[in-house]
């Protein structure tokens, strides 16, 4: 087992230095000349030749590609992206100012798609309707279905601007969090329904399952207390992917709410062709994915018996 | 260790199997043909028309609206939706559905170049890492690894940072960040073909690498392959239009879908038709691709 | 002719400075009459569209910015909004020798600063000497102070500004937020630190937080009583806290201000505005003098180096259609470059009128032919340019909309290429564009030298020409009927030579809740927010 722990850890680390890699190189070293991009705008060269060289020997761009490379890794490595070109400011502590918001809201989402999509999940295995089981797992498809600036819009305009039940953008305060976390959640919550609906289905035929109902058990005991403990193991393999898509839509639900975070912070260092900024944001989300990864991976075998047993080899 | 292979289960066949809606006839019954299929699920001919609404728009607008997408009339600014204007006009005057028809073109244009890249990249990848084996395969499959350790949409927007704007190159970004989940599919497939009865057999006749590949391996690898790339067609259609929403699309007045609503944000709290009906006809058609994927997936493949 | 300078010259940005004129202003709001008496306390909340990364007021240009920075410094004068005259407020006396080289100003004792530091004459020295340190971000601080010689501490509470060249413009420019005071611990902190950590002014409000991208937070300054001689109140300002929420979305702001979410909000366009009267919102508008929107054309890109292309520009453009169509009501199509509300401006309208058919006989007397497509070319080149806009107003985008579709009627293709409000500056510098979309505000016609002259800015990348000589003469000459001749002539030749395409003049427009009382603009147009009461 510790073996496999070290293992899996140090893969994580490789994984994401090898992410740095492809960052440095997407960003650096693609087309284009970073340094124009940053003075001007982007494509076009007639820029004052003294401010450009100013600036490639500001970020390094003067020297060879290696170089660059290594002393940009040694910088990270110790949490220093360098600073925003279009503020100046450290990006580290951009993105540690930027964090708390995105924490705050991805997290509320993370909740409500946990409640709503199980919920969803075991309502449509348990009901013995029908058209409510049909009803209820049709919803998934719609959720994964609908873009999320779109849903965004749509609760500012029901919620914000119609009922003035809840603000339409700002980060103080449990009640700006209500619609940004809403709409965050129906994309991981439609997964999670998905994964676990199939998963309970699949429990539910298992044998142990169908003895224990034979044996008396109630329905309801014998689907929460049997079934979903079991099905929630593999909803569980998909929680690197819905944080990876959390990050992903919080990009725009920030953008639609005017929220401070991570998102909006990634978006308009995008617009500013603000490459530290865009490499530290990069980094960082390929981090927390790698983490929350790792994290499944070594959990898992601690709740699954069988997977735990085949890591120990 | 089942370590999560995709980083979109949307396009998991797996994942989207799990809601299969459970009016599907119990498998073992004499396959029924293709109507009785559809007749049963009224959805996915409706998704079927929405799909092929939009493919017509995107080749022949002018089948769905006679009106400039470009110019409009600037004294009918934001009429309400009606009989004239079917989903109204915007701040210029001009007509909303105009522009989402017209924009299918861009939208589609940019969905197809996603997909293709993503298939044939991934696809030749995968086949190599699967067919040559090796240390070829284990280079190529971490650095598969790790391009998915980066969530796709961050991968695409630092792409779409080196590359710049613009309808094709935000269709290169989403393209290029779902590479590696061909590349998967791909390679597994083709490990699980190399090792078949027919090829091992094609093989020890002596038959030449590239005859086994062309003959035996591709085709029965491609498969899976060619599902996954309609599955992936929602998932880019979604990162498209958001890239293109956040504004690194192509420059007005191109009505490029995720632009259009990004523009009647503006005067979201005052002319919704702006914003709510062009998202429907994203969500709609989105919906309308996964349902098809879906279908082609799994259920018809069962009947059979 | 009074000399009054104001200067805007932030491009793209919607500067408000309607200078004194009170008969150009138009409100369409009340002005806040108050109902009853004024409260003290509360908080106003006022949501902008965006940051410009910068909470100095001596640095920043961006309006979205000035209507809190204003409010953390004072002037040593201040202009009254009727007359246009300069009145005491730092200074409660001041005297200008006749080549107008020499400014003194008599400090108000007992000020001080929000870090304690008392206000004297060394401090006035210590901040006019700091401005032309503070680069390329103050725009408009460094311009007021062009020829700069320096100050004299006469004595403790008297300044002397010298300046090398007659420079009648700075007791006006003294009024600014620009030039307002600020401490001497202050002024030797860096550009950027004073950008990002703020800075120790005396007005009447002192910086509390400010978050980039998402809010400054601004407090009532205690013990503040030293206002201008222009107030209604005495001391302390009525409100607690002033909060302005940076929500970039035109259509979040009006409807949040609709839903109660603030209590005021900047840039209100003409497609907002029956829906906030509905809500009852007051609307307050004013048309600002200066530099009218125009797209200014890089006359140094080989395209544009043909006056006949520029001209055909000029008059394919249908002024009136945008004013209509996307700008508040009573925005006047541009009749020159210069507003109607500036002095000098000379009525070019006839020169000005939409005219297709020129613009394309224009063209083709240029050798631009229609190609299959629409689009003119020649020399297998396309008559294509690009127009790069930073989305600091809801308008922007509609108006360059508008003028896509009026050059491509007469086969000229125009890309419009959006830029954030923090690149302007650098783009503008490093002379990178085809073409730039903006205005400047300023109520003097002394902004044509600034913006045109070869030997100033020359933003639109003129060659030097008797341009140049027109524009000196109007600013060394200080009879009004003799300069505004010069002004006159100046304006004819930028418009027959089309180096800029005017298209609207900038009205700005606020929308105020009905709860807010006197929150006016003040004489050059930012808010001045210590008067203002909530109740």
């Amino acid at each position: 087992m510790r073996r496999y722990v070290i293992r899996r850890v140090a893969q994580a680390v490789g994984v994401l230095w090898a992410a740095y890699t492809v960052v440095f190189l997407v960003l650096d070293y693609l087309p284009g000349d970073p340094v124009a991009a940053m003075a001007g705008q982007g494509d076009q060269t007639a820029v004052d030749p003294a401010q450009l060289d100013r600036l490639r020997a500001r970020y390094g761009f003067d020297k060879p590609v290696l170089v660059q490379y290594l002393d940009y890794l040694g910088r990270a490595v110790r949490g220093d992206f360098g600073d925003s070109v279009a503020t100046g400011r450290p990006v580290t502590g951009m993105l540690a100012a930027a964090v708390p918001q995105t924490l705050q809201v991805t997290v509320a989402g993370m909740a409500l798609a946990v409640l709503f999509g199980g919920g969803l999940a075991v309502l449509a295995t348990y009901t013995r309707r029908r058209w409510l089981r049909s009803l209820l797992l049709s919803l998934p498809p719609l959720g994964v279905s609908v873009p999320v600036f779109w849903t965004g819009l749509l609760l500012v305009e029901l919620f914000s601007f119609r009922l003035h039940v809840f603000p339409a953008f700002g980060d103080d305060g449990p009640r700006g969090l209500v619609l940004p976390a809403v709409a965050l959640a129906i994309l991981p919550g439609a997964m999670i329904a998905q994964v676990l609906a199939k998963s309970l289905l699949d429990t539910l035929d298992e044998p142990y399952a169908q003895t224990a109902r034979a044996k008396g058990a109630g329905r309801a005991r014998v689907h929460l207390r049997h079934a979903l403990r079991n099905a929630a193991l593999p909803a569980l393999t998909v929680a690197g992917v819905l944080v990876g898509q959390l990050m992903a839509n919080s990009v725009v639900i920030e953008t639609v709410f005017s929220r401070n975070g991570v998102g909006r912070l990634t978006a308009s260092a995008v617009t500013a062709q603000d490459i530290p900024v865009v490499q530290g944001v990069v980094v960082f989300a390929a981090l927390v994915f790698v983490l929350v990864n790792l994290a499944v991976d070594l959990v898992y075998p601690l709740l699954d018996p069988r997977i735990a047993g085949a890591a120990a080899r | 260790m089942s370590r999560t292979l995709n980083k979109e289960p949307t396009a998991e066949p797996a994942v989207l199997r799990a809601a299969d809606p459970p009016e599907a006839a119990p498998p073992g019954r004499a396959a029924p043909g293709l109507g009785r299929f559809l007749l049963r699920r009224p959805g996915l001919v409706l998704a079927a028309l929405v799909a092929a609404a939009v493919v017509l728009a995107a080749f022949w607008p002018d089948l769905f609206t006679s009106r400039d997408p470009l110019t409009g009339v600037p004294a009918q600014r934001f009429s309400a939706p009606g009989g004239a204007h079917w989903f109204g006009t915007d701040e210029l005057g001009r007509d909303v559905f105009a522009r989402m028809v017209h924009g299918a073109a861009l939208s589609m244009r940019a969905t197809l170049i996603a997909v293709a890249l993503a298939f044939v990249g991934g696809g030749l990848v995968g086949l190599v890492a699967g067919f040559v084996g090796g240390r070829v395969e284990g280079v190529l499959m971490r650095a598969v690894d790790v391009v998915l350790s980066i969530p796709a949409l961050f991968l695409s927007l630092a792409l779409v940072t080196a590359l710049g704007y613009g309808t094709v190159k935000v269709a290169v970004a989403v393209g290029v960040a779902s590479v590696a989940t061909f590349a998967r599919v791909m390679r597994a497939e083709v490990l699980k073909v190399r090792q078949a009865v027919y090829v091992e057999a094609a093989r020890s006749c002596g038959a030449r690498w590239y005859t086994v590949l062309a003959r035996h391996v591709l085709p029965n690898a491609a498969g899976p392959v060619v599902v996954l790339a309609t599955l992936d067609f929602g998932t880019a259609i979604l990162a498209v239009s958001s890239l293109s929403f956040l504004g690194y699309g192509a420059p007005p007045p191109a009505p490029e879908w995720g632009t259009v609503i990004a523009g009647g944000r503006n005067y979201l709290a005052n002319a919704w038709w702006l914003t709510v009906l062009p998202g429907a006809v994203i969500a709609a058609t989105v919906l309308a691709a996964n349902r098809i994927a879906r279908a082609l997936d799994g259920e018809w493949a069962r009947r059979r | 002719m009074t000399p009054t300078p104001q200067r805007r010259p932030a491009l793209a940005v919607p500067a408000l400075t309607a200078l004194a004129l009170a008969l150009g202003a138009c409100g369409s709001g009340d002005g806040g009459a108050a109902s009853g008496a004024p409260v003290a306390g509360g908080t106003l909340t006022f949501a902008v569209g965006s940051d410009a990364g910068c909470v100095d007021p001596q640095q920043v240009g961006s309006n979205d910015t000035i209507y809190s920075t204003r409010q953390l410094v004072d002037s040593l004068t201040d202009q009254d909004p009727a007359t246009g005259k300069i009145v005491p407020w730092l200074a409660t006396s001041f005297e200008v020798n006749k080549a107008a080289t020499e400014f003194t100003f008599h400090l108000r004792p007992g000020v001080t600063f929000s870090d304690g530091s008392p206000l004297t004459a060394q401090v006035v020295k210590d901040n006019f000497d700091a401005v032309p340190k503070l680069g390329a971000r103050a725009v408009l601080s460094t311009q007021y102070l062009a020829g700069y010689a320096g100050t004299d501490v006469v004595d403790e509470h008297t300044a002397r500004v010298r300046f090398k060249q007659p420079n009648a413009q700075f007791l006006q420019a003294s009024s600014t937020f620009s030039l307002g005071l600020v401490s001497s611990a202050s002024t030797r902190r860096t550009p950027e630190q004073r950008c990002t950590q703020g800075v120790a002014g005396s007005g009447p409000f002192t910086l509390a937080s400010y978050v980039p991208n998402q809010a400054i937070t601004l407090a009532k300054r205690k013990g503040y009583g030293w206002g201008s001689s222009l107030w209604k109140k005495t001391g302390e300002a009525y409100l607690d806290r002033l909060v302005f929420k940076i929500v970039p979305e035109s259509g979040v702001r009006t409807g949040s201000l609709q839903s109660g979410q603030v209590d005021a909000i900047g840039s209100v366009g003409r497609a907002d505005e029956a829906a906030l009267k509905g809500a009852g919102v007051r609307l307050l508008s004013r048309a600002n003098p200066g530099l009218v929107f125009n797209v200014g054309l890089n006359n140094s890109r080989p395209l544009f180096r043909d006056p006949n292309v520029r001209r055909a520009i000029l008059a394919a453009i249908d002024r009136r259609q945008i004013a209509d169509t996307v700008f508040p009501t009573g925005t006047r199509p541009a009749t020159s470059v210069l507003a109607h509300t500036t002095p000098g401006y000379a009525d070019l309208g006839t020169l000005l009128a939409a005219d297709r058919a020129r613009a394309a006989a224009l063209l083709d007397g240029a050798g631009w032919k229609p190609g299959p497509d629409g689009i003119r070319a020649k020399d297998g080149a396309k008559l294509s340019f690009a127009v790069s806009w930073a989305p600091v107003a809801a308008t922007n985008q509609p108006a360059l909309e508008l003028v896509q579709q009026q050059l491509k009627a007469v086969g000229v293709q125009v890309e419009l290429k959006q830029i954030q409000v923090a690149q302007l500056t650098r783009l503008q510098q490093s002379g990178d564009y085809d073409a730039l979309f903006g205005n400047l505000t300023r109520a003097d016609p002394d902004i044509l030298r600034g913006t045109f002259s070869t030997k100033g800015a020359n933003t639109y990348k003129l060659a030097p020409s008797a341009l140049d000589g027109l524009l000196d003469r109007q600013a060394a000459t200080l009879d009004a009927d003799e300069r505004a001749g010069y002004v006159k002539q100046a304006q004819e030749t930028l418009v027959r030579d089309a180096y800029v395409a005017p298209v609207v003049e900038l009205q700005t427009e606020l929308g105020v809740a009905k709860k807010v009382h006197d929150l006016d603009f003040e004489a050059s147009s930012r808010v001045q927010l210590h008067d203002t009461w909530i109740g």
